[in-house]
């Protein structure tokens, strides 16, 4: 009621549902662990898809960055542990006679190091620019094709996420009570307003960038499979 | 939307379902239903107004602005934390419920005691000007954006109302309202206290678990858990849990004063 803006209207009320964002990440954890090792398709022509890119594999602290994610954390103490499931009385359920320790007990508490799996987050960003680039050049020749802008957009949905999280609008800025009483005051206050309009995008971001890996993904494994729907524009 | 008041103002009825009793005496709760003449642009305050003055004046209502600046008139309007003054007929559908508001006592039909409120609001450690402050401040515009966000707050305590923490369990959280206070002095540019220490131990802090239902409700668009409470779990992590920020902090030898004793005149609600 009035809380929505109307075009809003026109989706179905479930798609803007965060417990969409919780159960798609459970889906993809589980599907992509399968899909992985079951049927591995690390490269395909070039394309690195993002599940192979080698931190990923490596380091599982991509999947730790989105558990500790201030937008998850919302998702599943709603839809996982019901509280609150929802806000209004109809559908947040009692949670009265259920024990409850928000993020204080020992496991929740590590909540508390989500900005070092952002430091972790950061610094595998390149890697996807880097199979962007190598998949332009890769032949030798210098080729644009569609899957390299799907590698590309993946790249910057993941670097839209990532900088748009909580932790790091505290870095940027937010630790400054007196931005006229520190060095480079101005800038830095103009950083962190910019970073607060993404952040006000954050849970969506999320969720996008969530989906766009595993459409790379699936497009690889389209073309694995040969089917036509790779389109080259340019090659030189 | 109903279209059909639009067209034909003045026209038409609602009926309204009132939830009635005195204090927690179960033996008077109740629910009461009164039918209430349409107006073009009513509210449903409006429409409480008509009661009392039309069908029962023994019911008992709080207001005071009508205009949504006083934060009295709070209720749960369709099982939803709103002002009654600021919610027109015309955006429920069906018949309009309205109750007390859950995570207070109830004094009398729609009336609940939120005095448990000023008894938090005196636990949160006040504000203390920093060393240099000088006599009268001095400090610009950008350095209070943050902090004037939460100067907008209407002491209306929906947002208590809404918090499963405050509502449901017997917890040590000051609850939305008091984070959003704590925020506003720790991100005042003259202000020289941390209250880290004290939201993580005294307050509670950990208990919030982001749900967001307070900034969903807050009538005066307070985005309550992205701007005070995360900011405010940041502060805490960086005091109390950040190995690399304890370091520099001890590195540099922090001037910055703890509010560890507080005026301590009860618990939360
Ligand atoms: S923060 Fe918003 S909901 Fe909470 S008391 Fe203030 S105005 Fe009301
Ligand atoms: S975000 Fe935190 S303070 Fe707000 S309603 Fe949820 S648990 Fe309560
Ligand atoms: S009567 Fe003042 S806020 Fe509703």
């Amino acid at each position: 009621m009035g809380l929505r803006s109307d075009w809003k209207y026109l989706l179905p009320y479930e798609l803007l549902e965060p417990n969409w964002r919780l159960w798609s990440f459970v889906a993809v954890l589980a599907v992509g662990f399968w899909a992985v090792v079951a049927f591995p398709v690390a490269q395909f022509a070039g394309y690195i898809d993002p599940f192979y890119s080698p931190t990923v594999l490596i380091v599982p602290l991509p999947g730790v960055f989105r558990l500790t994610c201030y937008a998850y954390r919302k998702d599943y103490h709603r839809h996982l542990f019901k509280h609150p499931q929802g806000c209004s009385n109809a559908d947040r359920g009692e949670a009265a006679g259920r024990k409850y320790t928000g993020e204080r007990n020992a496991v929740f508490q590590l909540e508390n190091f989500h900005r070092y799996f952002l430091y972790a987050g950061i610094a595998i960003l390149p890697f996807f620019y880097y199979d962007f680039g190598y998949s332009l050049v890769y032949s030798g020749q210098f080729v644009l094709r569609l899957g390299s802008l799907v590698l590309l957009a993946n790249a910057l949905m993941l670097t839209g996420w990532t900088l748009s999280c909580h932790a790091f609008r505290h870095l940027v800025g937010g630790n400054i009570d007196c931005y006229s009483c520190v060095a480079a005051g101005n800038a830095r206050k103009g950083i962190y307003d910019k970073q607060s309009w993404l952040n006000s995008h954050h849970e969506a971001l999320a969720w996008i960038s969530l989906l766009t890996i595993v459409f790379v993904d699936l497009y690889l494994r389209g073309l694995a499979a040969g089917l036509p729907i790779d389109v080259t524009f340019l090659r030189f | 939307m109903s279209q059909k008041f639009e067209e034909k103002p003045g026209e038409g009825t609602v009926k309204l379902r009132v939830r009635r009793g005195v204090g927690s005496d179960p033996a008077t709760d109740r629910f009461d239903e009164f039918v209430v003449p349409m107006e073009k642009g009513m509210v449903v305050l409006n429409a409480i107004h008509y009661i009392q003055a039309h069908l029962d004046p023994s019911l008992s209502a709080r207001w005071n602005c009508k205009a949504g600046r006083c934060g009295s008139c709070s209720a749960e309007i369709n099982g939803r934390p709103r002002l009654m003054c600021k919610t027109p007929v015309e955006s429920i559908e069906g018949d309009v419920v309205v109750e007390p508001m859950k995570a207070f006592p109830r004094l009398k039909d729609i009336v609940t005691d939120v005095d448990a409120n000023w008894k938090v609001a005196a636990m949160i450690p006040p504000f203390t000007p920093k060393p240099g402050a000088g006599e009268i401040f001095r400090f610009y515009q950008q350095d209070v954006d943050r902090s004037r966000e939460f100067r907008r707050c209407i002491e209306c305590f929906l947002c208590q109302d809404v918090c499963h923490v405050v509502r449901e369990h017997e917890a040590d959280y000051v609850g939305p309202r008091w984070v959003v206070k704590a925020a506003s002095l720790d991100m005042h540019p003259m202000d020289g206290l941390n209250r880290s220490k004290f939201m993580k131990d005294k307050g509670g802090l950990g208990y919030c678990n982001i749900t967001k239902c307070c900034q969903e409700i807050c009538p005066e668009h307070i985005v309550i858990t992205d701007d005070a409470i995360i900011p405010e779990k940041e502060r805490v992590v960086d005091r109390e849990y950040d190995p690399l920020v304890w370091v520099y902090r001890h590195l540099r030898g922090s001037k910055e004063a703890e509010a560890q004793s507080f005026r301590a005149t009860g618990g939360a609600p």
